[in-house]
């Protein structure tokens, strides 16, 4: 006999009662977080996972991300650059132009705007790949076949995005200077090699260093939170639409707490 | 208790049994007290109508569902209680052929049939050789590089099969092998199963399709609702007189033709 539906909560209730679950929710999937987190950190000493995907996912996670993230690298270093033009021309420091462009881009918007983007392609990708695997029983069958989905599919997809990452940012920053560069010179009438001078007298390695740190650990959120919402869908299509959006905003929220961490740990 | 009772004569200890299993879902039970045994190289008919639970108790056959109570044992060793660790490696003996196909779309269907050799480390000649042979058995030659979406549904029935049977496990679960096939398809895919069959494997079949594994089965196990209605052989249930038994025989002939 189905047990009966519990009566509904009294009108003032409902917003407390709603408050709680959203905050089991929270609950769950951090605990769920939690959990693959330490199940991914077990498998990385000694590494296990497949090669063949790990290849695969290197491809379609980074090789096919460049060209996005190269047109949004492109217009960051422009946009510092405008935004900083301002006040070089008013204080007339054409000199300090290619700090201020450079040292804010290396160090803050590069790394975060660039994991914002990959979150928003790769990451909600992910999620729903992992997803639509998970309610068409494709999980179960890779377990049915004695293949764990993590070693098989988490951890290719994980290592994939940190490295991918790392390296798209170190790509980006190159690409967001140029960008910078130009727009120095074609708008601002900053000759570039001033502009490059500039870079080279003021930022300091650790400025570019820092961002790829951070772009480490984006990528290690990006793939937590991707791969955990992919796993943990139910209920269907519309499961695995809620799951992505999901992934997407926990991972956003994720990278603004780190972006925050990091910057305050290391100085 | 529910039980069905071991096949008379039969000299080998089971092969795969499970005993007083129970499952709830959302404060439902939607398996209660299910049981039998099944020696070597026998198959069991899962029946029953819609809902009754079939396809769960074979995931819980598998490990890919955990029981509420009950006991799951393959080779008389008991694998209620085992990690995912110890249940991947009994799955080594278990194939299983899922309804809904479940073939990995990012994959061709030679990857797919391979995956399971490759994950054991075969090399990779082998590897070809046996997926070109299996495809042949299931009359998919030809049609290694096409991706699981470009197919119809009995080829991606027979691609499932393919990749269950590819490791010769002793054990294979096939859950409505037929299911939404053309009765032209249908007898390919229980020839098949009558195939491996004749090689011994102890399978499990969930189907509908009760003039298809009519003589394939040599023990039979009706669920409704979670619970057993009928276990035992085939003498038995073509001569059972229970009123559910009857009218599910007789509905389901009906539709069948």
């Amino acid at each position: 006999m189905r047990p009966r539906p519990a009566p509904p909560h009294p009108l003032w209730l409902r917003p407390v009662a709603a408050a709680g679950e959203r905050g089991l929710q929270v609950w769950s999937a951090t605990a769920g977080v939690g959990r693959l987190s330490w199940q991914i950190l077990r498998r990385l000493l000694p590494p296990r996972m497949d090669a063949r995907e790990l290849l695969r996912n290197l491809y379609t996670v980074g090789v096919k991300s460049f060209p996005i993230i190269l047109v949004t690298a492109l217009f960051v270093g422009a946009i510092m650059v405008i935004q900083a033009g301002l006040y070089v021309q008013q204080y007339g420091a054409e000199g300090l132009l290619g700090w201020g462009a450079g040292f804010a881009t290396l160090r803050e918007v590069s790394p975060l705007l660039i994991a914002l983007m990959f979150n928003g392609r790769v990451g909600a990708k992910n999620t729903a790949e992992l997803g639509t695997m998970k309610v068409t029983e494709q999980i179960d069958a890779l377990r049915a076949l004695a293949i764990d989905p993590i070693d098989y599919l988490v951890m290719p997809r994980f290592i994939a995005m940190v490295f991918m990452m790392s390296l798209l940012v170190v790509v980006g920053d190159a690409t967001a200077l140029i960008g910078g560069a130009f727009t120095s010179q074609l708008l601002l009438g900053v000759d570039m090699r001033i502009f490059f001078q500039s870079l080279i007298d003021y930022v300091a390695l650790e400025d570019f260093t820092l961002g790829v740190y951070k772009a480490a650990t984006f990528g290690v959120a990006i793939g937590i939170t991707s791969c955990h919402f992919g796993l943990a869908v139910s209920g269907g299509a519309v499961g695995v639409g809620k799951a992505v959006n999901n992934a997407v905003v926990a991972g956003a929220i994720s990278i603004f707490l780190l972006n925050y961490l990091v910057t305050y740990l290391i100085p | 208790m529910n039980d069905a009772t071991h096949a008379a004569g039969a000299p080998a200890p089971p092969c795969l049994s499970c005993h007083a299993i129970t499952k709830r879902f959302q404060g439902q039970r939607v398996l209660d007290q299910v049981g039998f045994t099944l020696a070597h190289g026998q198959m069991l008919g899962l029946i029953g109508p819609g809902g009754a639970g079939k396809s769960l108790l074979l995931k819980i056959l598998c490990g890919l569902v955990r029981p509420d109570a009950g006991q799951v044992r393959l080779e008389g060793q008991d694998l209620t209680r085992a990690s995912e660790t110890q249940w991947q490696q009994q799955r080594q003996s278990i194939g299983m052929v899922f309804q809904n196909y479940a073939l990995f779309d990012f994959m061709n269907v030679a990857d797919n049939i391979a995956l399971p050799l490759r994950m054991l480390g075969v090399a990779e000649g082998e590897v070809q050789e046996r997926v070109d042979d299996i495809l042949a058995k299931v009359s998919l030659r030809g049609v290694q590089e096409k991706m699981p979406n470009e197919l119809s549904g009995g080829m991606k029935k027979r691609v499932s099969f393919a990749r269950a049977v590819v490791r010769r496990p002793p054990i294979l679960l096939y859950d409505d092998p037929t299911a939404g096939l053309d009765p032209v398809t249908s007898a390919k895919i229980w020839e098949l199963l009558r195939d491996m069959q004749r090689q011994g494997t102890t399978a499990i079949t969930v189907s509908h399709d009760l003039g298809g594994i009519r003589h394939l089965c040599d023990q039979w196990l009706l669920l409704d609702r979670g619970r057993i209605v009928f276990s035992g052989d085939s003498e038995a249930l073509f001569a059972s007189h229970d009123p559910f038994v009857l009218d599910f025989w007789s509905r389901e002939h009906s539709h069948a033709t």
